[in-house]
């Protein structure tokens, strides 16, 4: 989260909005948040809904997997970051800043 | 011709074992915890969602479709507050 928080400007000015989401309460969150300086939401998932209906959740850890969606203005999916590789989000900022030249 | 039934029986279980074969394996691949391909595809419609965070006073909610439209948006799943990533 602390890599989407560094590249914030970059994505905010490729029109785009980063959520992250978990399955910890608001407050937990919030908490988080503050404490690695975070100003976009950190949305809350309580009992995993969202997180089974997107697939992501897993059984070994009760919880998401580590991954990033970019999800385009049409509501669709562009691109998927799996595991290890969502940590570095230079890929999504790259593609945020192509499809913003490309328009 | 006294062991024929010996004979279905087993061509019987063979088959059930056969049938069931996929079944196990997947049972195997989820033992070792490998996580199964994806569910979403890149081109897919994102399913609509709404959730809440806490902005410090109030519980707000955020959906999907309210960016439809107007913004892209990075949905960053990770695992537990306080943790790396």
């Amino acid at each position: 989260m602390k890599a989407f928080q560094q590249n914030l400007q970059k994505l905010e000015a490729a029109d785009t909005q980063v959520l992250g989401v978990s399955m910890d309460s608001p407050f937990a969150n919030k908490a988080f948040a503050d404490s690695i300086s975070v100003t976009f939401p950190l949305l809350s998932d309580w009992g995993g809904d969202i997180t089974r209906q997107y697939g992501v959740y897993l059984d070994k850890y009760k919880a998401p997997r580590r991954i990033n969606f970019l999800i385009g203005k049409d509501g669709k999916i562009l691109e998927e970051q799996l595991d290890d590789s969502a940590i570095d989000p230079t890929k999504i900022v790259d593609a945020c800043e192509r499809k913003k030249l490309n328009r | 011709m006294k062991r024929k039934p010996v004979l279905t029986v087993l061509g019987v279980w063979l088959v059930v074992a056969v049938m069931l074969s996929p079944l196990l394996s997947q049972q195997l691949r989820a033992a070792k915890n490998q996580p199964a391909p994806m569910k979403l595809k890149v081109g897919d419609q994102a399913p609509d969602f709404k959730l809440q965070y806490f902005d410090g006073n109030d519980l707000k909610d955020v959906s999907l479709s309210q960016y439809r439209g107007k913004k892209n948006v990075v949905l960053a799943f990770y695992i537990f507050a306080f943790t790396g990533g």
